[in-house]
This record gives C-alpha cells, sequence and structure tokens, in this order.
C-alpha cells in the first residue's frame, strides 16, 4: 500500500456563521502532483492555511507527513501562499536563501542553491537585483523558488499559475514535473483547468467548502457523458433511437437564417456506447452532415458540470 | 533560537539598509553641528548697524555713546573670557585655580558672577590690551591670536540739508527716506542703510517719570525721546540707550538729592555669594559644582534620548510588520517559525538598530566635542563625563530596555491587527499620547524627583521606565526603585504574552482593523 503523506478527515471550519469548510476528508498519495479546483471562495485557501496549521480547524484531524501538525514537519514542507509578496528591498538570491535558512539551511548551501534555481529557471541575470525592480511575474517566480528551495518532501502551492504568462506558465509546470519526478509531492490549488489536466495525477474538487469530487483525471471525465456534436441542414430524428443514446440538446443558435439553415446538436451517449453507431445511423438516413465531432469532455466541462451553478450563484452574492 | 537569530538579523540588516535609519542617526549630530556652526557664523556675521544721534538737550549724547562703546566692550570681554578658556594651557579647573596667575581666573568668575562689575573692572584696568598681556603667558603656543569682534552699532553722520536742532517732526521726516530704505547713507564712501535714528527733544527732561505722579502719555508729539527704526527684532541698539539713559538719569538724581553716586555704584557691587552645598554628598565634598547640577539634570538627557529612540524603534517595527502582513510575506514565515519566534525576531531585530542608533549618537556627541572644542563643547563635554560616569548608565540600559519590550510589544500587536499605515494610525493615537506624557512631565520631576506627581508615575508600568530613570538620580526610595520594577518587570511579561496572542490571530487578520469587541475575544483566545 502506498504511503500518504497528508490524510484529512472530517474537517470543518466556520468564520461566525459561515462555513468555510465542511466535512473535509481526503488523502494524498506520495509523489503525487494533487491539484485543488473548485471556484472562488470554495474554501482551498482555508483547507490549505489548516492543512499547514496556520489556522485551526474547528473539529476534525489532519495528519501531515506522519505528524498531527504541520508544524512539528514545517522544514520538510514549502509553501507559496495565494497573496504573493517578498521583502521589495531583499535581493533576489537573498530573499531565497533567507526563506531556505528558515528551512533549516545552512547558510552557504541556501546560497548556493539561490543561485543554482535561479539559473536553472531562467532569471540568472536577476540573482542580484532587488524584488522591487523585478516584473510582477518574476518576482512571483522568485517566490516560488524560494518556497522550494530546501527539497520539500511536501510541496503546497496557492494558485502558483495566476498572474503569470504563458511561457513562465509553462516553465512552472516544468518545475512542478521535475518535483514530482524527485520523489516531492505537490499540491497545487487553481481555477484554470487545463494546468490541472495536464499536470494533475489526482484532483479534488471544491465547492462551497464541500468535497464534491475527488480522483483520477480519468474518473473525472467519466462523470459527464460523452458526447457526439452533429451539425447539419434538416432534421436529425432518424438517428435518435440508436442504441446508447442517453440524451439529445439541440444548441441551435437563436436564429437558423444566420447559419444558413444549419443546426445544431449534443448527443449524450453511455460510456462504452459506440459513437460509430450513430455516424453509420446518419449514413444510412441520408442525412447531410457538416459536422461530426466526437470529444471526450474536457475538465472545464465537467467543472461547469459540478459546480456551475454554485459557482455563478456565488458571483450574484 | 536560532531561527530568533536569523529573523532578527534580517530585520537589523534590512533596516540597516533603510534611508530612514539613517537620516536617524545622522540627524542628531547634524542639528548639533548646524546649533554651534550657526551659533557662532550668526554671532560673526551680525551686521554693522550705522545710527543717527540727535540730542537737542545736549545731555545725553555722550551718555549714549558711552553706552554703546560698552556695548561693544562687554562682547569683547565675553568673546575674550571664552577664548582664553578655550586656549588656555591646561583647561583643568582645579589645577589652573593653583597656578600662581590668578587674575585671569578672577577675570574669568568675575565674569561668570557678575558681569556689570566685570566690565567695571575691565574698562578701569584698561581694556583687551591689557588682560591680552595677562593671559598671553597663559595660552597656549598654538593658540590662534584673539580676534576681537567687530563694532555692531556706530555712529553715522546726519545728511546735509537736515537741521539738527530743527522740530523733531520736522526732522524725521526728512530723515524717513533713510528709515525707511529709500536711500542710503554714505559712510567712509561705502553705501549703507540707517538702522535707527534716537531723537532727544531739548525739553526731554520734562517727560521723566517719577514715582508719585501719573505717568503721561509717551508718543511722538510729545517732548519724550524717541526711537525710529524699521527693525523691531533687534531690541539691543534701543535696549542699550533706554538703560544708560536712564542710569545717567539716576546719576543726575543721585545729585540732585545729595546722595553720592560713586558710594550708590560701590553700594550696587557689594554682594553676598552663596555658596550652595549638597546635604547627600560626602563630607568635604558638598559644594555644588556645575558637574553636580548636570548630575541633577542629566536623567532629563537620558529620558529624552529614551523617548526619541523608542520613537524611531516603534514606528519601524509597525510599518515592517504591517509590510509583511500586507504582502502577506507573514504566512510565509508562519509557515516556517512559530509567531512567537517571528515576534521575538522582530523584537531583537529592531532592538538592536535602536541601540545601534543610540551608540552612534553617542559616538559622534563623542567626537564633535573632542573635534570642536569651545567654550560651548566643554560644557557639553562636562555633561558627557559625568553621564558616562554616573551610575545613571545601568539605569538606563536597564529602563531603556524595558521601556523598549513594553512599548514595542504593543506596537508589534497593533501592527499585527492593521493592513495599512493609515488604519494603524487611529489605533497608534492614544500610545502616542500615553508616550508624550514622559516627556511633557520630564522636567517637573526633575525639579522636584520624589514628589507625588513622580511617585505616582513610576507607579504606573507605562511610565515606569522613563519616570523613574527621570528620578534616578535623585535616589528614590527602595520601595520604589524594587517595587516599580517589579510591577514593571510582570507588566511586560503580560503585555509579551497577551500581544504574543494577538500577534498570532492579528497577523493573518485580513479586512477592516478590528473593534475593541474582537481584540478582547482575541485576548481571551486561548491556544
Amino acid at each position: 500500500m502506498q504511503e500518504n503523506v497528508l490524510e484529512l478527515s472530517k474537517v470543518c471550519k466556520k468564520y461566525g456563521a459561515f462555513t468555510a469548510v465542511d466535512d473535509m476528508s481526503f488523502a494524498i498519495p506520495k509523489g503525487a502532483i494533487y491539484g485543488f479546483l473548485g471556484p472562488n471562495g470554495a474554501g482551498k485557501t482555508t483547507t490549505i492555511r489548516m492543512i499547514l496549521d496556520i489556522l485551526k480547524p474547528d473539529s476534525g484531524s489532519i495528519k501531515i507527513l506522519g505528524e498531527t501538525s504541520a508544524l512539528n514537519v514545517r522544514k520538510r514542507i514549502g509553501y507559496l501562499p495565494e497573496e504573493k509578496g517578498l521583502y521589495k528591498k531583499m535581493k533576489a538570491w537573498a530573499i531565497i536563501s533567507y526563506f531556505a535558512m528558515l528551512k533549516g539551511m545552512e547558510k552557504k548551501a541556501a546560497r548556493q542553491r539561490a543561485y543554482e534555481l535561479l539559473e536553472q529557471y531562467g532569471l540568472k541575470d536577476f540573482a542580484e537585483a532587488r524584488v522591487e525592480s523585478l516584473s510582477k511575474g518574476m518576482g512571483q517566480k522568485v517566490q516560488v523558488l524560494s518556497a522550494v528551495a530546501h527539497r520539500p518532501e511536501l510541496v503546497i502551492l496557492d494558485e502558483p499559475f495566476s498572474g503569470l504568462d504563458p511561457v513562465n506558465q509553462e516553465v512552472l509546470e516544468q518545475l512542478i514535473n521535475d518535483m514530482s519526478a524527485a520523489g516531492q509531492t505537490v499540491i497545487f490549488s487553481t481555477h484554470i483547468m487545463q494546468h490541472a489536466e495536464r499536470l494533475c495525477s489526482r484532483m479534488l474538487l471544491i465547492a462551497k467548502g464541500r468535497k464534491i469530487f475527488d480522483g483520477t483525471l480519468d474518473q473525472a471525465r467519466a462523470i459527464i457523458p460523452r458526447r457526439v456534436i452533429l451539425e447539419c441542414q434538416g432534421d436529425i430524428a432518424a438517428v435518435l433511437h440508436t442504441d446508447g443514446i442517453i440524451g439529445v440538446t439541440e444548441k441551435t443558435p437563436g436564429d437558423i437564417s444566420d447559419a444558413n439553415g444549419t443546426r445544431h446538436w449534443e448527443i449524450q451517449i453511455q460510456e462504452h456506447a459506440s459513437p460509430q453507431l450513430i455516424l453509420q445511423r446518419c449514413f444510412e438516413n441520408g442525412i447531410p452532415l457538416t459536422r461530426f465531432d466526437y470529444t471526450q469532455p474536457s475538465l472545464h466541462d465537467v467543472f461547469v458540470h459540478l459546480v456551475g451553478n454554485d459557482a455563478r450563484e456565488h458571483s450574484f452574492r | 533560537m536560532k531561527m530568533i537569530w536569523l529573523i532578527a538579523l534580517r530585520e537589523y540588516a534590512e533596516n540597516v539598509k533603510t534611508k530612514g535609519f539613517w537620516i536617524g542617526i545622522l540627524l542628531f549630530p547634524m542639528i548639533l553641528i548646524a546649533v554651534f556652526v550657526f551659533q557662532t557664523v550668526l554671532a560673526e556675521s551680525a551686521p554693522t548697524r550705522h545710527y543717527i544721534l540727535i540730542d537737542q538737550s545736549g545731555r545725553y549724547a555722550e551718555a549714549v555713546e558711552l553706552a554703546i562703546r560698552q556695548d561693544h566692550q562687554r562682547r569683547i570681554l565675553q568673546e575674550f573670557v571664552a577664548y582664553v578658556v578655550e586656549n588656555r594651557k591646561d583647561s583643568n579647573p582645579e589645577v589652573t585655580a593653583a597656578n600662581a596667575d590668578a587674575q585671569i581666573d578672577q577675570l574669568i568668575s568675575d565674569v561668570s558672577a557678575d558681569e556689570v562689575a566685570a566690565l567695571d573692572q575691565w574698562l578701569e584696568n584698561g581694556g583687551l590690551n591689557f588682560a591680552l598681556t595677562l593671559a598671553t603667558p597663559n595660552l597656549r603656543e598654538d593658540a590662534p591670536p584673539f580676534v576681537a569682534p567687530r563694532e555692531q552699532f556706530i555712529p553715522a553722520p546726519l545728511p546735509e540739508g537736515i537741521d539738527p536742532q530743527d522740530e523733531p517732526q520736522r526732522i524725521i521726516e526728512q530723515l524717513r527716506p533713510w528709515l525707511t530704505g529709500a536711500r542710503q547713507l554714505v559712510v567712509d564712501g561705502v553705501n549703507s542703510n540707517l538702522f535707527a535714528v534716537i531723537l532727544i527733544p531739548a525739553r526731554v527732561d520734562e517727560t521723566i517719570q517719577r514715582p508719585g505722579i501719573a505717568p503721561m502719555a509717551v508718543n511722538q508729539n510729545s517732548n519724550g525721546m524717541q526711537y525710529w527704526a524699521s527693525n523691531l527684532t533687534d531690541v539691543r541698539l534701543p535696549n542699550a540707550i533706554e538703560n544708560t539713559i536712564n542710569s545717567t538719569l539716576r546719576n543726575n538724581e543721585f545729585a540732585r538729592r545729595g546722595v553720592d553716586a560713586q558710594i550708590v555704584r560701590e553700594v550696587q557691587r557689594t554682594r553676598l555669594p552663596v555658596s550652595r552645598l549638597d546635604p547627600t554628598a560626602e563630607q568635604g565634598q558638598e559644594a555644588v559644582s556645575v558637574a553636580d547640577t548636570i548630575r541633577q539634570w542629566a536623567p532629563v538627557g537620558f529620558v529624552y534620548l529614551m523617548f526619541v529612540s523608542l520613537m524611531q524603534s516603534v514606528q519601524y517595527l509597525l510599518s515592517n510588520t504591517i509590510e509583511e502582513k500586507s504582502n502577506r510575506i507573514i504566512e510565509v514565515l508562519l509557515a516556517s517559525v512559530t509567531p512567537l519566534e517571528l515576534m521575538m525576531g522582530k523584537l531583537l531585530g529592531i532592538g538592536i538598530s535602536g541601540i545601534t542608533t543610540i551608540l552612534a549618537w553617542l559616538a559622534t556627541f563623542l567626537l564633535f566635542i573632542m573635534f570642536y572644542p569651545s567654550t560651548q563643547t566643554e560644557m557639553l563635554g562636562q555633561l558627557f563625563n559625568v553621564m558616562l560616569s554616573s551610575d545613571l548608565i545601568p539605569y538606563f540600559v536597564f529602563y531603556y530596555l524595558a521601556g523598549y519590550a513594553l512599548y514595542a510589544g504593543i506596537f508589534l500587536a497593533i501592527g499585527s491587527l492593521c493592513n495599512t499605515l493609515k488604519e494603524a494610525q487611529s489605533l497608534m493615537m492614544p500610545m502616542m499620547m500615553i508616550l508624550m506624557v514622559p516627556l511633557v512631565t520630564m522636567t517637573f520631576i526633575a525639579q522636584d524627583p520624589n514628589g507625588p506627581m513622580a511617585r505616582i508615575m513610576s507607579w504606573i508600568p507605562l511610565f515606569t521606565p522613563f519616570t523613574m530613570m527621570n528620578r534616578a538620580a535623585a535616589e528614590p526610595p527602595m520601595l520604589d526603585i524594587v517595587g516599580t520594577t517589579i510591577v514593571l518587570v510582570l507588566s511586560i511579561a503580560l503585555v509579551l504574552w497577551l500581544s504574543g496572542k494577538i500577534f498570532r490571530q492579528g497577523v493573518l487578520r485580513t479586512g477592516q482593523p478590528p473593534r475593541v469587541v474582537e481584540i478582547v475575544r482575541m485576548l481571551r483566545h486561548r491556544h
């Protein structure tokens, strides 16, 4: 059995009457890249702060690296908070080595490691620059490096991608993959599904403080039915009795004349049903297809499917 | 402990790099130097003033001119005494007192005891030339030559076409363009402004005021003496004139009433010196010296030093905590160290910078005294010696550290509750006002160090460090020393404990600063 680096069971946290985290339980195996997904205000940051024992849960228990409090193992953990900030007057290398030293590294080793990381992740020329002179993205990279410089067993990154341009997002993905390859466990929170899709071996979906999903990417995709998208001029009623079809929704844009009479359908099919069969039926019935599309549901779709209503409701509060 | 050091070192290193720190360090010596240099420069560069004296009565002109010359002599005398004090071979008064040539010492002590009498003596003896002959053997060989100050008030001739015996009003009307600066006098071929016109009408004696007779209104139309000048701030000339005319007048009165003016003068110069003795001093040492007086007042200096340094430190502590809070560095820090370690590291780091500032001040003060010798710095040097040699240092060290711990704890808690300096200001206000109290009361307490106000304030922990420092030289009762120290130490422990609680919860707080109820809730919070 694989050893878990982190286990939460029945963790609750309330702020006055507002329940930030409700009955949260999950476990993270060693070496995983684990994504915390959820809309804004879902309780991701509160959960992370409780994991780090910066906040105390009202009830429930947390076991981290075999201890009941992260404070006992804080030197083995690396943490990047949601809101980014550094000492403005310090030099990039100094800040990385300072945080590494706070995590117990020796002065000389910490300094060497700082330069090494800056070179490795494209900031070699800025090692001697003061943080205030760096751009926001560069500053954020420095901060990520300062969180992981001491080679922690467990890395917790809260929204690490926000504010980074696509190139630097890739650099960060590389860093996360490198750490995972080195046997470090990485937890990161995000609301950008593409990163989670590319990186995560497992993910946790939270909304309104509650766990909605916990599992692998494939398990997540299986939650919503596979879809076939059809476009044609005319009707498709003849195909609708094929086996394996769960439902059909017409998604034609409001005014048909705009699309030259082309209509648009989305057909949900059972997990093991064959889309080939639908295509075959179309040919048999002489339906003039202009588009036939069979796609895996994206994590984005799963996300919207699971929390869509909640997230919208939240934004109106 | 290692983490506390690490945090303290970073705080210190960062603090030392800020402009504010260096401004703090340099400001004090710069003010000190500025004060002395400016004083000297201003004294030397005081412009020569030209005045016109018109005496229609013919009785006072001589006296006024004598007075102005005397005023000049007085300045020469003062400068000369300062020059001698600075440049004599041995500046230790005890040793020189035993020197055979006591005359010059007599002069110095006369000047400090009774300047008027000394001035008479000085003039009788022949003034500067005599004094120079007297002093030269006692001066250091490398002493610079004495430069007498320039004359400040020089009489100017009446411009042509003005009749000195004319109606006073007409004379003033004619002189008005010069008085207002519209026209300039030509004195020795140099254009210069007319500073003042002194006009003594012929029948000036009719305006003399005597006891028992109701005073008449004085205005320019009466026969009274007139002093015309557009400069209202330099009152040396009118004062000198008023004094001499009055003393001439009094001499005339003595003569009129059959009193020998010389006798009066001698009577006026008779004096009985009072020896100031201190009953608490050892036998044979009771005479109160300057050093003793300084010693009595030194605590005030320490209180002030403490105040300035604490103000600087707590402000830095506050703004620095708020910086960490507002950009959320605090979260990273708390994921690495405990709140207690963070708090202690900060207290230690900023505390060391505060001490650095004080040491830098003392060092520049010392250097200043060494390299800028003058009468005033000699005085400062004495003050410095008294401060360092007295038993006040241990008091200062203890009360400084205690005061720092107490106030830093409070300000750290305030900082942890606020996200911006602006928010902090409202919470800081009451603390700032409390901090002002010892500053306002420090002179009163120095005058009555064991009085009721001093004793009561000593027992209020927020004031204890300042008040007890203030009283340190006056040997306060043992009960006060021990009792207030116990109360103070307990309060520090309590404050640090409570602010630790607030700090732990406050640092992660976002949003509005808390209401009082919330702070109370934080204080009661357990873990």
